[in-house]
């Protein structure tokens, strides 16, 4: 006897975030489907890989993930263009590490001239993240954000107790945000609540869930991604954003990844992406250019095998 | 053992012919500043019992400030205590005020006028040879036309006299009954018709606040009402600290005396404003949680806080009132009103018997906001009831200017476009602080006018005086101290807002979480029933602005006040009313939230203004 598949159909599909401009431009979202369930709804977008570059040369990267860049690291601008041309980069995301006390603390005057040129050389879209230090982000990201004015680039972060600097600033310039909530689908839902009530586009923001690594907590990530995916497709807008997942960053700061050579950390990279994938990310950003290059192959096999392509 | 003299030197405004007041102490070596400073008579702040975590009961010793309980005493000392130090609770009960005599409910006579203690007065037919019965037979003989088919015993004490008191007055006594252990015991014979003063104090005995009422029990009048903070605050701000103080025999003591003494004074200062004779006090009947009638009775409350988390029983039988300490006749009764459980207690039994939920056929719900919210849902043919830690934020308690519904106290506020504040004051004085109802509306307003944003932060950016950076925090300025009647500025940060937001998701998302138990939706619940210690005004509408509140239609909402209060007074007027709390208390099932998956979740998705899910919130813009 046939089985018959239970098939779940959802009204209201994911918003679709665009960044870039002309033919450059990177589609993220739109899907009205679970990840890669075909048959139960479409995935317009196939999510992408961008790999993630600082503004300034790394001092905690192992040697493992620094190697396949070399010395193009020294140079941010270089860097990115290695990115673009020898990883195939689509898009690329920029850490604005510098400006963070701890790593200098640079100001947007330092910081624009690498971002314009980056922008310049790289020809992708941009993705630009601050430091992480709350007060020289609100300098420095408005700063940045207008000198990239019209580019149409995603910046980031966005938290409930850190989101109206960065929400006018990005309303003012055109740039789509982040908004980042603590694994709380709750949380999620209130920082996309703000950020639209200061008249932000609830259609240009991306959901960062929080990132975490195989093997710390991960699947506390996928639960509150896959409740958040549900309670969009059955309508719930204000949770019908993309997610982004920074999984390089977090991978690689595991001693998992540090230790026993560059295959474990690369391995353990790809299988965190997976996961987050399968969870619903539709960006990932990420460090190594192999295990960009697997998850970049994984997800077109993934999209191919549903013919939808 | 080393004993030493602590000094503690009070502040300036306590300075009595323009010389400092200095309290002195001797204490053991090693013993900590709070308690010093206790022995000495010197009050101190001490949220958390002494536990070192809330950093209220700082001093100065040696020029450096330092918390006192965590100070010990290893010389001879001089203290310094701040202004900010001394514990102010204690002080407001003294003058407690009366803020009127409270809401009257629609139920108020529902029940046969028959006081749990009644007086009758008798005339006693002739001695003849021929009729040989005792004094006694002859009273109870006379009563059994009187009193409906209940058995009467005597207390000793009143048969003691018996003889010479029929014999002094010419057989012509007034008796007074009482009603303990289910039938009538006479408590007292008095000389000639004294039926005319017979008075009673109901009394709602809440963690963070007391109330107390004086009734006449003949006309059912209430002649007036106090309201006070609990003196226990002084040992902790929430039942489990209070539970761990009095877990030894020393604090069981403390905390039994401050509540004594709480009720004390209020039955003190409302006899002597009615000029009652405090010898016509003959009943009292309580109302309040397991923990405080626990502590009231000085019963071990330690089983309360371990698992299971038993008390040692949930309905206390009633007592003489001399067993406790309590000022009045000493041969009066004071009865307790029965409880469910350990997390809801006889102050919800006496909510329910105040609304009726029990007696009608639609499905009700009781919201008793106070320092425990609590609930209970249901008709005559169910009730089920849950609690919720909200804490006292809407008693005005925790909130950097927030004070009970009493003269100064803001109860009303509006928010004008140009961020102008018109407060309505509690005796149209000068605004001191501000009470529940004036947090509820002011919250409502800075939400509207878009000083705060809907997760409670301050908007920075708003152009106002009356937004700036306060010590630590953002704040509002609600009256500046030219305005103001405390002689500062009275303000709401970023904290206040907090702790609101967070009392007021704990009572929703306790709501929603009670009403998925039995598979109800609020839309199912046709009268619901605001109880709290807010004062006497609560704007429903704002309740539902913040997210306190379901949005439901606004004719289902009834504000109902202190309904513990109000089911002790009915209790202590009918005991028809009082033998129904027991049935009460017997068909409310308990539902424990914290077992419940989902309201953990339900609690995250309220702490926001009005809900992170806005459609459960329609007519809120």
């Amino acid at each position: 006897m046939p089985i018959e598949l239970v098939k779940e159909k959802y009204s209201t599909p994911i918003n679709t975030v665009e960044i870039g401009l002309g033919a450059q431009t990177v589609k993220i979202g739109g899907e009205s489907t679970l990840p890669f369930l075909f048959d139960e709804g479409s995935m317009p977008n196939a999510p992408i890989v961008a790999p993630e570059i600082l503004d300034c040369e790394p001092t905690e990267w192992s040697e493992s993930l620094k190697g396949p860049f070399g010395d193009s690291m020294k140079d941010p601008v270089r860097w990115a263009s290695k990115c673009v041309k020898d990883f195939n980069a689509k898009i690329l995301c920029v850490r604005l590490q510098s400006t963070h006390p701890d790593y200098g603390g640079k100001n947007a005057d330092h910081v624009i001239p690498i971002v314009n040129a980056i922008a310049k050389s790289a020809g992708v879209p941009l993705i630009i993240i601050g430091g992480g230090d709350d007060e020289r982000d609100n300098d420095v990201l408005p700063k940045v954000s207008q000198a990239l004015k019209g580019e149409n680039c995603l910046f980031g972060i966005a938290t409930q107790n850190n989101y109206k600097t960065l929400a006018a600033t990005c309303l003012a310039d055109g740039h789509s945000i982040i908004a980042e909530s603590p694994i709380d689908i709750n949380i999620a839902k209130q920082v996309n609540i703000l950020i639209s009530d200061m008249g932000f586009d609830p259609a240009r923001i991306v959901m960062h869930p929080t990132t975490t690594s195989l093997g710390y907590g991960m699947e506390y990530v996928y639960s509150i991604m896959e409740r958040g995916r549900l309670a969009a497709f059955i309508g719930d807008k204000m949770l019908a954003m993309p997610f982004v997942l920074f999984v390089g960053s977090e991978v690689w700061k595991t001693k998992e990844s540090k230790e026993s050579g560059a295959a474990q950390g690369i391995n353990w990279e790809v299988a965190t992406a997976v996961s987050m994938l399968q969870a619903g990310a539709d960006l990932l950003v990420m460090r190594h250019p192999d295990a960009a290059r697997t998850i970049t192959k994984y997800i077109e096999i993934a999209m191919d095998r549903g013919g939808n392509k | 053992m080393k004993e030493f003299s602590v000094k503690f030197i009070l502040p300036d405004g306590f300075l009595i012919f323009k010389r400092p007041v200095i309290k002195t102490a001797t204490v053991a070596k090693g013993t900590d500043l709070l308690t010093a400073a206790t022995k000495a008579g010197v009050i101190l702040n001490a949220t958390c019992g002494g536990d070192g975590l809330c950093g209220k009961c700082k001093v100065v010793v040696n020029k450096k400030t330092v918390p006192a309980c965590e100070t010990l005493v290893e010389s001879d000392l001089e203290v310094r205590v701040p202004k900010g130090s001394l514990e102010v609770r204690i002080k407001s009960s003294l003058s407690a005020e009366e803020f009127t005599k409270g809401i009257v409910l629609k139920r108020e006579n529902a029940y046969k006028h028959s006081p749990m203690v009644r007086k009758i007065y008798l005339k006693l037919p002739e001695l003849t040879a021929n009729d040989n019965a005792s004094d006694l037979d002859r009273l109870y003989r006379e009563l059994a036309g009187k009193i409906d088919g209940v058995h009467i015993s005597a207390k000793f004490a009143s048969v003691k006299f018996l003889s010479g008191t029929l014999r002094d007055s010419d057989f012509q006594v007034t008796v007074t009954l009482g009603l303990k252990d289910g039938h009538f015991e006479i408590i007292s014979v008095e000389p000639g018709d004294t039926t005319k003063a017979s008075y009673g104090f109901a009394f709602d005995i809440g963690t963070t606040t007391v109330a107390g009422q004086l009734v006449d029990l003949n006309t059912r009048e209430i002649l007036g009402t106090r309201i006070a903070f609990n003196k226990q605050a002084a040992y902790g701000s929430d039942v489990i600290t209070r539970i761990i103080f009095a877990s030894v025999p020393e604090g069981l003591e403390k905390a039994h005396k401050a509540v004594v003494s709480n009720m004390n004074e209020m039955i003190g200062d409302l006899i002597k404003a009615y000029k009652v004779n405090l010898a016509d006090v003959y009943a009292i009947a309580c109302a309040g949680n397991m923990t405080m009638m626990h502590l009231l009775l000085k019963v071990d409350p330690s089983a309360i806080r371990k698992p299971p988390y038993l008390p040692a029983t949930t309905a206390f039988p009633t007592i003489h009132s001399s067993e406790v300490e309590i000022e009045a006749n000493p041969k009066g009764l004071i009865s307790f009103l029965p409880g469910v459980s350990t997390y809801v207690g006889g102050d919800i039994v006496a909510g329910i018997l105040a609304c009726g939920i029990f007696e009608t056929d639609e499905l009700s719900l009781l919201i008793d906001i106070g320092t425990n919210g609590e609930l209970v849902l249901g008709n005559k043919e169910w009730m089920i009831g849950a609690a919720a830690s909200a804490g006292p934020a809407f008693e005005g308690s925790g909130l950097s200017c927030g004070m009970k519904a009493v003269k100064g106290a803001v109860q009303k506020v509006r928010i004008d476009e140009d961020l102008s504040v018109h407060c309505d004051v509690i005796g149209n004085g000068k605004p001191s602080g501000v009470c529940g109802s004036g947090y509820i509306d002011l919250l409502c307003q800075m939400l509207k006018r878009g000083i705060i944003d809907k997760s409670g932060k301050i908007n920075k950016d708003t152009k106002s005086g009356r937004i700036r950076l306060g010590e630590t925090r953002p704040e509002f300025v609600v009256a500046f101290k030219s305005e103001s009647g405390a002689g500062k500025d009275v303000v709401i940060n970023e904290d206040d807002i907090e702790n609101i937001k967070r009392s007021k998701g704990a009572i929703y998302s306790a709501v929603i979480a009670l009403l998925a138990k039995v598979e109800k939706d609020i839309k199912d619940v046709k009268k619901i029933y605001i109880a709290g210690g807010f004062g006497n005004y609560l704007n429903i509408e704002n309740a539902i602005c913040i997210g306190l509140l379901p949005d439901v239609e606004r004719g289902r909402y009834e504000f109902v006040g202190n309904s513990s209060l109000a089911g002790a007074r009915m209790s202590l007027l009918s005991t028809e009313a009082l033998e129904k709390t027991g049935d009460i208390a017997k068909n409310i099932t308990y539902i424990d939230l914290s077992a419940e998956p989902a309201y953990m979740d339900e609690y995250i998705a309220s702490l926001f203004f009005p809900h992170t899910n806005l459609w459960r919130f329609p007519s809120v813009r």
